[in-house]
């Protein structure tokens, strides 16, 4: 964990208090969902993740994202998982964690180390300098523009509803489509 | 000037300091996750979750005072009346493993 | 649960000197039969809570739905907080009485009443000759166009498809019969009644699985 922020020195000089202890917390989480063996406390742990995710976005000023993340992770995720293991047969386990799968750890150790050689061509958050934060075609022009145009405060719901909007229809599309696939493959002709 | 920009000693303004309480709380939080982790029963699991998600509103809270946002607010009211359906869906899961819902 | 799920009668376990909540084994999964004849008594702890807390839940669901022009939130968030608090009320009193309560046309309304608004509302501007979702043709304000896109459209959506999913779930996967013809008995557990663990009890399964529980019904394929 810790081995991961400091890989350049500028970078871990910048992680403040409260990141490293979120960030270590959701990492912890994250793990501890991935190696528990019990899917009940899978579900459980990976609420607990939520937590961690929702704090760290409020922290980054993502206050919609938070919410999004607070309103699906906490709200709805979890029961739909207890859901799904209320009609799930439970194996009895002697050991709390999953055994290590050799192969798919050095996939995915080999895969982690790739992609934090890509860390140092990613700018620092909240770097002036990011493309897409100097960019005044994007980010610079929906700031200045949204309330001018659209006359709502909200950037992200401004961008979400009016000039993202058509995109924003198919996300609902997707949404109402996911509900009819959900009847399909449970072969059921009603919802309730 | 506001109030979070106030100094208090040695350089640090009182923003900071809730920053690092907020950090404190996090570092408490891994403490519970252990809880969680660990279990034995599912009882445990369910408590150790409320106790975090009730630590989860307060670094909310700190964060938003911290960083003068108080619309920040509305994710922590969510989280605390989200955390208790979690709490209240998992414990009558635990009784007959769903056989009661 | 409501009283017309329990069927005492068909509880084929006697357990008869534990007390009622440790009648049934732990270790496997109740079928249909024990699992409704298996006696509890509503949380006295968890009802009145939910009578309390419920109606502020929704009452803030709504404020992050119609506030999301102002503050952090908007119409999906406040869909899925609405929904949230159907599942609050569910646990609570019940998943079958919260079915009844809340009927199969309600659920699907939401949902095709939403994507049918956040298509019309974007389709106007069109019938008017300009793009799609051009608020400014639109006869209201353009804040109160993207308002209605998520308060009448994205919002109902999600709340109907996440609690359609919630009861979806909660009945199961349908055993017997191809699940779309309910009313026929008789073709019902033909094709594979040997796949066995499902719950048989949801409204919509056929009344032969229904009748025979979860057990025989495997037992017999």
């Amino acid at each position: 964990m810790t081995g991961a922020l400091s890989v350049t020195a500028p970078v871990a000089a910048q992680v403040t208090a409260i990141e490293a202890s979120l960030l270590a917390f959701v990492v912890l989480t994250a793990l501890a969902t991935a190696f528990a063996r019990d899917v009940l406390a899978a579900v459980i742990i990976f609420g607990a993740y939520s937590l961690g995710m929702a704090a760290l976005y409020v922290f980054y000023r993502a206050p919609d994202v938070a919410l999004t993340e607070a309103a699906i992770s906490a709200g709805v995720t979890t029961v739909l998982l207890l859901l799904t293991l209320a009609k799930t047969t439970r194996i009895d386990h002697e050991a709390a964690f999953e055994s290590v799968n050799y192969p798919a750890a050095g996939a995915a150790a080999f895969l982690f180390v790739g992609l934090l050689l890509t860390m140092d061509a990613i700018p620092a958050i909240g770097s002036p300098n990011a493309p897409v934060w100097s960019n005044p075609d994007v980010t610079q022009w929906y700031l200045a523009e949204t309330y001018a145009q659209v006359h709502v405060e909200n950037t992200v719901m401004g961008v979400l509803a009016a000039f993202r909007g058509f995109d924003t229809f198919g996300e609902a599309i997707v949404v109402f489509a996911g509900g009819i696939a959900a009847l399909i493959v449970l072969r059921r002709e009603v919802f309730a | 000037m506001t109030l979070v920009d106030a100094t208090l000693v040695a350089g640090y303004t009182v923003a900071d300091v809730l920053l690092y309480a907020a950090a404190g709380f996090a570092v408490l939080a891994i403490g519970m996750l252990y809880r969680a982790v660990k279990g034995p029963t599912m009882q445990d699991r369910v408590l150790a979750v409320n106790v975090l998600g009730t630590n989860t509103v307060v670094i909310l809270g700190l964060l938003a005072a911290a960083l003068g946002e108080p619309t920040f607010l509305d994710v922590a009211l969510v989280y605390a009346l989200l955390n208790f359906l979690m709490a209240i869906a998992i414990s009558k899961f635990t009784v007959e493993r769903g056989g009661v819902l | 649960m409501s009283d017309s799920d329990r069927r005492d009668d068909a509880n084929p376990r006697d357990g008869g000197d534990l007390p009622p909540h440790r009648a049934v084994d732990r270790s496997g999964r109740l079928d249909s039969t024990e699992r409704q004849g298996t006696p509890y008594t509503e949380s006295q702890v968890i009802m009145p809570t939910v009578k309390v807390v419920a109606p502020f839940a929704f009452t803030y669901g709504l404020f992050v739905t119609f506030h999301g022009g102002g503050s952090p939130g908007g119409g999906f968030q406040g869909g899925a907080i609405m929904a949230a608090v159907v599942f609050m009320i569910a646990f609570a009193f019940g998943i079958e009485s919260t079915r009844t309560w809340l009927a199969n046309t309600v659920v699907v309304a939401l949902a095709v009443g939403g994507a049918l608004a956040f298509a019309g509302i974007g389709l106007v501007p069109v019938a008017l000759g300009g793009a799609f979702l051009q608020y400014d043709l639109l006869p209201i304000p353009i804040k109160y166009g993207l308002e209605a896109v998520e308060i009448i459209g994205i919002a109902p959506l999600v709340a109907g498809v996440l609690m359609g999913l919630f009861f979806l779930l909660a009945n199961g996967f349908a055993l017997g019969g191809d699940g779309f013809e309910p009313d026929d008995p008789d073709e019902s557990d033909a094709p594979d009644g040997g796949s066995g663990d499902g719950d048989a009890g949801g409204d919509s399964a056929s009344p032969a699985a229904v009748a025979d529980g979860g057990r025989e019904h495997g037992g017999d394929a």
